[in-house]
């Protein structure tokens, strides 16, 4: 955008910019009109397929956040977890695992939802939609820590249901 | 600025002793006042981006054009930077060891801001292309302000908005004030302050993009910035090398030949005793430095009256014509004036 871009003379800042313009709004226009869902919605629709479906969630155990064992996993996130899958109409199918193992699975698709006591500088920022941080609590070294779950990258209409969910329970504590 | 005044060689228009100089050149009142408005608005901008820069940080979250355009913005501050250190060591007078004085710092200025824009340009076409290759979903949750959740996606749009317009302004403020000045790194930031709001509305788009679900269109909005950042160094880098390779002065955009070079050439030709004539013109940044040789008529040696009369002529064209050697010769340096055998056949008189 500099020195000789375009030698043209008067009209280049009255006509050309605005053209451009135009042609960048018409094209936002269109992916606004596009969006027939809500707004942000998911490229690959997994709030759809949650919705009066199936939620699939991976669970590493991370006590108090969950506990894994016999039978279905406890604890305060897969509390959390029932609770929003209840305001979306669906049923929580576990699978538990390692962290690295059920982050990758929510890569592949397999899975909706990571949790596991994830907390914001988790290092699976680039695999996985870390939410916002729905509570804070003291770390090993007394630092206020926050935590997060992880989500499918990308997914923001599902991203923006859980988060909108867990930012109504911010005062779970261990 | 007007600290170390000059004591300069008697010269034909002086002006008042407080004005600012380039060197030892004097700025006119015009160039002066432009000098003056080109500073102020030089910090201005500096301390519009510490806000912008902050502000943009503050809300980019994981979007690649966010991204992109805040890297656009801590780039901005390389050109503001350049100008006002490169005029500072051009108002230096020439020294001993700087004869020709500190001019060129202009075009030391402009070609590192050249350099830093290709580089960074470089870096994030790959960052960003690599992100659309690899088919990477930018995510974009909620974020709290003021204790209500909302989309992210609308506080990066809002602060888009915001740092958007007023580089526009600011650019358009700048541009007849380059030309002014002649100063290739004013003309630089000027230009890409100007383009600014394209960044702005490439980063919205892509946001929207986001918002509609098309995970592409985030990287592709980067990558359209990116390659904007990526085409301005380029151009910078060919201009500023050009001009450090002493090429012929050019215009401050540095697509054409400037016009003082061939008015300079016409005065040469139009003194009454020159049968013969021609000149060299190299851009030292913002002043030209100028060699022109001059054939008497019937084999004559001028006076040293006509050689001076010859001088004041020239100096009184423009202002940056003040670093001036006339030589009178028997006939034209063919090898230091090259192509100027055929304007010295037009413009030999009848």
């Amino acid at each position: 955008m500099v020195g000789q871009r375009s030698p043209r003379p008067a009209s280049r800042v009255a006509v050309g910019p605005v053209a451009r313009a135009a042609v960048l709004v018409a094209f936002g226009s269109t992916l606004l009109a596009g969006c027939s869902g809500g707004f942000p919605a998911d490229p690959e629709g997994t709030l759809d397929e949650v919705t009066g479906g199936v939620l699939r969630v991976g669970v590493s155990a991370n006590p108090p956040w969950t506990e894994t064992g016999v039978g279905e996993p406890t604890g305060l996130e897969p509390t959390l977890v029932e609770g929003f899958a209840e305001t979306v109409d669906a049923e929580v199918e576990w699978t538990t695992g390692g962290e690295e193992d059920l982050v990758g699975r929510l890569e592949d698709g397999e899975l909706d939802l990571v949790v596991g006591g994830l907390t914001a500088a988790s290092p699976w920022s680039a695999q996985a939609a870390l939410t916002y941080p729905y509570t804070t609590s003291p770390g090993r070294d007394g630092k206020p820590v926050a935590h997060v779950m992880a989500a499918p990258m990308g997914e923001n209409a599902f991203l923006v249901a859980l988060e909108s969910y867990l930012l109504e329970h911010q005062d779970v504590q261990p | 600025m007007s600290a170390k005044t000059p004591a300069t060689p008697s010269r034909s228009s002086t002006p008042p002793p407080s004005s600012p100089t380039f060197g030892h050149t004097e700025l006119p009142d015009e160039q002066a006042d432009a000098l003056r408005r080109a500073t102020r608005l030089e910090w201005g901008t500096i301390g519009f981006l510490v806000v912008g820069v902050t502000l943009v940080y503050l809300v980019m979250g994981s979007s690649q054009a966010m991204k992109a355009a805040w890297v656009e913005d801590l780039l901005s501050f390389i050109p503001p930077v350049c100008f006002l250190v490169a005029v500072r060591f051009a108002r230096r007078r020439p020294t001993e060891t700087h004869p020709y004085g500190f001019h060129r710092s202009v075009g030391v200025g402009h070609l590192v801001a050249g350099t830093a824009l290709f580089a960074m340009g470089a870096f994030m076409v790959v960052d960003s292309g690599s992100g659309l290759l690899a088919a990477e979903h930018p995510p974009v949750g909620l974020m709290e302000v003021a204790g209500h959740p909302v989309w992210a996606g609308w506080p990066m749009i809002a602060a888009m908005v915001l740092t958007g317009i007023p580089p526009v302004l600011l650019g358009r403020a700048k541009m007849p004030l380059a030309r002014t000045l002649h100063d290739r790194v004013l003309h630089a930031d000027a230009d890409m302050n100007k383009a600014d709001w394209m960044t702005a509305l490439g980063s919205i788009v892509g946001i929207l993009g986001i918002g509609a679900g098309l995970w592409w269109a985030d990287s592709a909005a980067a990558l359209f910035i990116s390659a904007s950042i990526l085409r301005d160094g380029v151009t910078n880098l060919r201009v500023a090398t050009s001009a450090l390779m002493d090429s012929r002065a050019t215009t401050v955009e540095g697509d054409q030949p400037h016009p003082l070079v061939a008015e300079l050439d016409a005065a040469l030709a139009d003194v009454p005793w020159v049968v013969g004539s021609g000149s060299r013109v190299r851009d030292l940044g913002h002043v030209f430095h100028v060699e022109a040789f001059v054939v008497a008529r019937d084999g004559r040696t001028p006076t040293l009256d006509q050689l001076r009369e010859v001088r004041e002529r020239l100096v009184a064209l423009d202002w940056k014509i003040q670093d001036l050697v006339v030589s009178p010769v028997e006939q034209l340096p063919a090898d230091l004036l090259p192509g100027a055998g055929r304007t010295t056949a037009e413009s030999d008189p009848p």
